[in-house]
């Protein structure tokens, strides 16, 4: 064993954490190492020493007083950081919310483009912010029109949505799903909110 | 049932002024010898105390009953006196040391006004020299040696309270030790 070890082993010694198989290497090392055995025996001292050390006074007789008065006279009603503390679920999903909503609105505000989005837009005429379904094409799929006015001639063959627009529908016009015009925050969100949702079910 | 100490924080917590009273006089000789030792000056000692309780106080909120109260409360008193300490000294590592430099590290040159020790009767050299060199130990160290053996805490109890693991302790302590040994083989 060499001494560095041997240390090692006597600080776990003095912490009574030795396990006897290695208090007996220890023993075998001192037995011959005459510097280690004086090392152990400093180190024994040293123990004894700190541990000879007596107990200061007891705190003094006014400090229960002093450290009672000094506390608040109330304990502070609990604060809403304690209240986020406990509910870290809602309070995340409150988060979430807030952060949603906010950027709903930012977008909102600044989407003042027209966006026209579907599967087949190929038959679909634009012209300025009109969007033209011209009589006779038909249009597969779903239509979506942002900040437009839509007139449809033609067929779509799915949904039509409109967003802060209008639809002009001609007699000619045949819609095979359902029309929905959108003009609020509100709805447009939540329209927003199930296409996100139908865009995380369904990849679409 | 749970524990005395838990039953009465939860009354403190309610705002039970006399729960609190209770927990201030179990604890606050224990708190006191703790912070003594780690600061070797009574009035500061007396601040510690102080400043624990009314940490505790304040945030009782956060105490998590699964753990021991008195490894919360002395946690906080101990980290109280380390951030005292480390406030008030020079930096200074354990491995700085050198030996043949003894005496003119930065302690040599701190003013001894507030931290001269006052009020404990010293009945013998020894003690003097042994608290000057409990003194010299660096917060780290000295925090585990202090829990360790003015305190009787185990290595578990004390890596619970300093919030680290056991080896590390461990570690600390043999450290501290050998520190202790070299201040005092000469000198005793």
């Amino acid at each position: 064993m060499k001494c560095n070890a041997a240390i090692a082993y006597m600080h776990d010694y003095l912490d009574r954490e030795l396990p006897p198989e290695q208090t007996k290497e220890l023993q075998a090392h001192l037995a011959d190492c005459p510097e280690c055995r004086e090392r152990l025996e400093a180190l024994e001292k040293t123990d004894a020493l700190i541990r000879s050390v007596p107990k200061p006074a007891n705190a003094p007789d006014y400090m229960a007083y002093r450290i009672m008065k000094s506390l608040p006279k109330t304990r502070s009603p609990k604060t809403w950081t304690t209240w986020v503390r406990r509910h870290p679920a809602v309070s995340a999903a409150a988060m979430f919310l807030v952060v949603m909503v906010s950027s709903f609105v930012a977008m909102w505000n600044q989407s003042q483009q027209l966006t026209v989005r579907g599967a087949d837009l190929e038959h679909v005429v634009i012209e300025g912010n009109k969007v033209i379904v011209p009589a006779g094409q038909k249009v597969a799929g779903d239509l979506t029109i942002e900040n437009g006015v839509a007139e449809v001639l033609g067929d779509v063959q799915g949904n039509l949505t409109i967003i802060d627009g209008n639809v002009t529908l001609a007699s000619t016009a045949h819609i095979a799903g359902k029309i929905k015009t959108i003009d609020r925050a509100v709805d447009w969100a939540w329209y927003k909110v199930t296409s996100w949702f139908d865009t995380i079910a369904y990849g679409s | 049932m749970k524990p005395i100490e838990t039953r009465l924080a939860r009354l403190a917590r309610k705002g039970d002024q006399r729960a609190f009273a209770e927990i201030v006089d179990l604890y606050k000789d224990k708190l006191f010898h703790l912070a003594y030792r780690m600061m070797n000056n009574r009035q500061e000692a007396e601040d510690v105390v102080q400043e624990s309780f009314l940490r505790v106080y304040k945030h009782l909120d956060r105490y998590d009953e699964n753990q021991k109260f008195s490894t919360w409360i002395y946690r906080i008193a101990t980290n109280l006196c380390i951030d005292r300490l480390r406030k008030r000294r020079p930096i200074y590592s354990l491995d700085a040391e050198n030996s043949d430099h003894e005496g003119l590290d930065g302690y040599a040159m701190m003013p001894s006004d507030d931290r001269t020790p006052e009020s404990e009767l010293l009945l013998s050299e020894t003690q003097r020299i042994i608290r000057d060199a409990i003194e010299t130990l660096p917060a780290k160290y000295k925090s585990v040696m202090v829990l360790r053996y003015m305190q009787d805490m185990s290595l578990q109890e004390i890596s619970e309270v300093l919030d680290m693991p056991v080896t590390t302790v461990k570690t600390r302590v043999h450290r501290g030790r050998e520190f202790m040994r070299k201040k005092l083989e000469n000198k005793l």
